[in-house]
C-alpha cells in the first residue's frame, strides 16, 4: 500500500466519521445565527437516529429513514421552541429538559430495534472508471455528500440571500431587527425547525448509513461536542466541515489503532474523541486573534440568571 | 425573610407539577388499568414502606450532592453540566485510597477517602474553572466534555489497571476494605449517613451564601462586576474557586456512593445522576435549602420508575422520560407565568 493510497483511505474514513457531526455543527449553527441557543441537539440527534433506523428497517429504504429522522429531530425541536419561544424559559436549561426527553424517548421506543441490521445505501458504482478510483468513489455515501453540501447551501443562504440576512440580524439583535420590521420570532422558530431539521438527518445519517445500526445512546455525545466546536467555525457554516474532521479524523483513528491491535486499552482510545476538541478549543480561545464572531444576542444568555 | 423567598419559589414548582401529572398520565397511563392507578403504582413505589422510602432516600443522596455541585457555580453564574464527571474524579481519587491503601487505621480510613473525594472533584472542577477564567472558555462545553474524559477514564481503570483479580474479567475494582464503607443510617436499609452530610453541606452553603463575606462577594460579583472590580475582588479566582467548590461537593457524592451502596468501582455506576442533580438545581432556583425536597422528589421519581419496571413493564427508559417532561413542564408553567405577569 503506498502512502497515497493510506492518505486517501483516512480522509475517507475521516470524512465518514465526521458525517453526522457536520450535520449536528452546522443546525446548531444555523440555530444560534438566529440567536436560539440548542443545547438539547444531542437528543434530538437520539431521537433522529432511532427514527431514521426505525422507518428505514419498517420501509426498507433509507431515504425513507433520513426523511423520518429529519421529521423527529424538528418535532422534538419545536418542544424546545414552545419552551422558549412561547413560554420564554432559559434556553439553556429548556435544552436540557430537551435533551432528557429525547434521550428517553429514543430509548424508549428504539429497544424493539436494538440488535437489527439494515443494508443501508447501496453503494454507487462507477463500470467507466479505473478499479482504484471507482473504490473510493464508491465507498462515499450519499449521506458524506450531503454532509458536505448541506453547510454550504446554508452558507450560501446566510451570507447570500435577503432572508439570510434577516436571520443574522435576528442573532445579532432582536430589537434592533424588530425596528427594521422584521419579525424576530417567526425567524427564530424558522430556526429552530432547521436546527431540528438537520439534526435529525445527522441521527438518520449516523444509524442509517455510518453505524447501520441501533444502540441506546449511540450518539455518545456527539451533539454536545458540536456545541463546542461551533465557536471553532466561528459561527460561519463554511467552516462546518473542516471542523467536523476534527472529531471525525479524532475517531477513526483511534478505531483503527484499535482494529490494528496495538496494545492500547480501547477506553484509553475512546478518550480521543472528547480530549481532542477540548485541547483544540481551548488552543482557539488562547491563540484565536479575531474577536469570536460569536452572535451578538447569544452572550446575554450564556449565564443562569434572566 | 428568606425562608418566605424560598417558598415564593415554590408555589410555580407545584403548578409545574400539575402540568407534570398531566402529561405523564397521557404519555403512560395505559401501562396500568387506570391513570389513578399508575399514579398510586408511583407513589407507592417510591414511599409505600420502609424499604421504598428507604430506597428514595438512597437515590436522593447523590441526586442532592449533584444539585449542590450546579448551584454553587450558579451562584456566580456560572452553568455547570459536568457534577456526574466531577462525581466519578472523586469516586476514583477516593476510591484509589480505599483499593490501594486498604490497611490504613480505621478511624483514619473514611476521613482519608473522603478527603480523596474531595481532592478528585475540585481538581476536576478547577480545571474547568481555570480554562473559564484563563482563556474564556464557555463552562458549559468544557464541564460536558469533562463528563466523557471522567468516564473512560474509570473504563479503562477498572478494565484494566484496577480490575480485581477475582472479578472473572467483570470490570470492577477489588471491595473496599469494611474499614472504608460509610455507615446505614438504620441498620438493614441502605440509606447511609452520606445523606446526613448533603443535607449539612446545603445548609452550611445556605448559611454562607447569606451571612459571610463570601457570599456577599458571590453577589456583587454577579450583580455588579464594576463595584467587585473597585473593591479589588477577583472574579477570576472566584470562578477557580466556585467551580472547585461545586467539583468537590459532586466529589463527595461519588465516593459516598461508591463507598457505601457500590462498596467498590463499577462501570456507570453514577450514570445519570448529574443529569438528576441538574434538573433539581434549576428547578430549585439554585436555592439550597429547596433543593433538599426536590432532591427526594427526584429520588421518588428514580426510585418509582424501578417499580414500574417491575409492575407495569415500562423500560428503563421511562425515568428519563418522567424526568424530562417533569423539567420541562416545571420550567415550562414557571416561565410562562412569569412573562405573563
Amino acid at each position: 500500500m503506498t502512502l497515497g493510497t493510506t492518505a486517501a483511505d483516512m480522509l475517507l474514513s475521516a470524512l465518514r466519521s465526521s458525517t453526522p457531526m457536520a450535520f449536528a455543527i452546522c443546525s446548531e449553527i444555523m440555530a444560534e445565527r438566529a440567536g436560539i441557543v440548542n443545547i438539547g441537539i444531542e437528543g434530538q440527534m437520539l431521537v433522529g437516529a432511532a427514527a431514521g433506523f426505525a422507518f428505514t428497517v419498517i420501509s426498507g429504504n433509507p431515504w425513507v429513514g433520513l426523511l423520518a429522522g429529519a421529521v423527529a429531530g424538528a418535532a422534538l425541536s419545536s418542544l424546545h421552541g414552545i419552551l422558549c419561544l412561547v413560554c420564554r424559559a432559559n434556553q439553556t436549561v429548556a435544552g436540557i429538559a430537551v435533551m432528557a426527553i429525547g434521550v428517553g424517548c429514543s430509548s424508549y421506543f428504539g429497544t424493539p430495534y436494538v440488535g437489527r441490521r439494515i443494508s443501508g445505501f447501496s453503494p454507487m458504482s462507477f463500470p467507466s472508471l479505473p478499479a482504484g478510483l471507482a473504490g473510493y468513489l464508491g465507498s462515499i455515501s450519499p449521506t458524506m455528500i450531503l454532509g458536505v453540501v448541506t453547510p454550504l447551501v446554508m452558507c450560501g443562504f446566510l451570507y447570500m440571500t435577503r432572508w439570510g440576512l434577516r436571520w443574522r440580524a435576528v442573532g445579532e439583535s432582536p430589537a434592533a431587527a424588530r425596528v427594521l420590521g422584521i419579525n424576530p420570532t417567526l425567524y427564530k422558530w424558522a430556526a429552530i425547525l432547521v436546527c431540528g431539521l438537520l439534526v435529525g438527518i445527522g441521527g438518520a445519517a449516523l444509524s442509517v448509513d455510518y453505524a447501520k445500526g441501533w444502540s441506546d445512546g449511540m450518539t455518545s455525545g456527539r451533539g454536545l461536542v458540536a456545541l463546542g466546536l461551533v465557536a471553532l467555525t466561528r459561527w460561519n457554516p463554511l467552516l462546518t466541515t473542516p471542523v467536523a474532521m476534527i472529531f471525525g479524523a479524532a475517531e477513526s483513528l483511534s478505531l483503527s489503532i484499535q482494529s490494528h491491535g496495538i496494545g492500547v486499552s480501547p477506553y484509553l482510545l475512546s478518550l480521543f474523541p472528547y480530549l481532542t476538541p477540548l485541547v483544540v478549543l481551548a488552543l482557539h480561545a488562547r491563540f484565536a486573534k479575531r474577536r469570536s464572531q460569536m452572535p451578538a444576542s447569544l452572550a446575554n444568555m450564556q449565564t443562569f440568571g434572566e | 425573610m428568606r425562608l418566605q423567598s424560598t417558598l415564593r419559589r415554590a408555589w410555580p414548582v407545584a403548578g409545574g407539577l400539575a402540568c407534570f401529572v398531566a402529561v405523564t398520565a397521557l404519555l403512560f397511563g395505559h401501562s396500568t388499568p387506570s391513570m389513578a392507578g399508575f399514579f398510586w403504582v408511583l407513589i407507592k413505589g417510591a414511599f409505600g414502606d420502609g424499604y421504598a422510602i428507604s430506597e428514595t432516600l438512597v437515590k436522593a443522596t447523590p441526586t442532592l450532592w449533584c444539585a449542590l455541585a450546579v448551584a454553587v457555580p450558579a451562584q456566580l453564574g456560572l452553568i455547570s453540566i459536568g457534577a456526574e464527571g466531577q462525581m466519578y474524579a472523586g469516586a476514583i481519587a477516593g476510591g484509589a485510597i480505599a483499593v490501594f491503601v486498604p490497611h490504613l487505621p480505621a478511624w483514619a480510613m473514611i476521613p482519608t477517602i473522603l478527603v480523596g473525594g474531595v481532592a478528585g472533584g475540585a481538581s476536576w472542577g478547577a480545571a474547568a474553572g481555570w480554562l473559564k477564567a484563563r482563556f474564556g472558555m464557555t463552562e458549559v462545553v468544557v464541564t460536558m466534555l469533562q463528563n466523557f474524559i471522567a468516564i473512560d477514564i474509570l473504563e479503562y481503570l477498572i478494565h484494566g489497571p484496577w480490575m480485581a483479580a477475582n472479578s472473572g474479567n467483570w470490570p470492577q475494582s477489588t471491595e473496599f476494605p469494611a474499614a472504608a464503607v460509610l455507615p446505614p443510617i438504620i441498620s438493614g436499609f441502605r440509606t447511609h449517613v452520606g445523606l446526613f452530610g448533603a443535607i449539612g453541606a446545603a445548609a452550611i452553603l445556605w448559611f454562607v451564601a447569606r451571612r459571610t463575606r463570601w457570599g456577599l462577594a458571590v453577589r456583587v460579583l454577579t450583580g455588579n462586576p464594576r463595584v467587585a472590580a473597585q473593591a479589588g475582588l477577583s472574579r477570576s479566582a472566584y470562578i477557580v474557586g466556585i467551580m472547585a467548590l461545586g467539583g468537590a461537593l459532586a466529589g463527595l457524592g461519588g465516593i459516598c456512593e461508591a463507598s457505601a451502596i457500590q462498596n467498590r468501582l463499577e462501570s456507570g455506576f453514577l450514570q445519570g445522576y448529574g443529569l438528576s442533580g441538574f434538573l433539581v438545581s434549576a428547578l430549585a432556583g439554585h436555592d439550597f435549602l429547596l433543593i433538599v425536597p426536590l432532591s427526594v422528589v427526584m429520588g421518588a421519581i428514580l426510585t418509582s420508575a424501578d417499580t414500574l419496571q417491575l409492575t407495569a413493564g415500562l423500560p428503563a427508559s421511562s425515568s428519563m422520560i418522567l424526568q424530562g417532561v417533569l423539567f420541562a413542564s416545571v420550567v415550562g408553567w414557571t416561565s410562562f407565568v412569569k412573562s405573563r405577569r
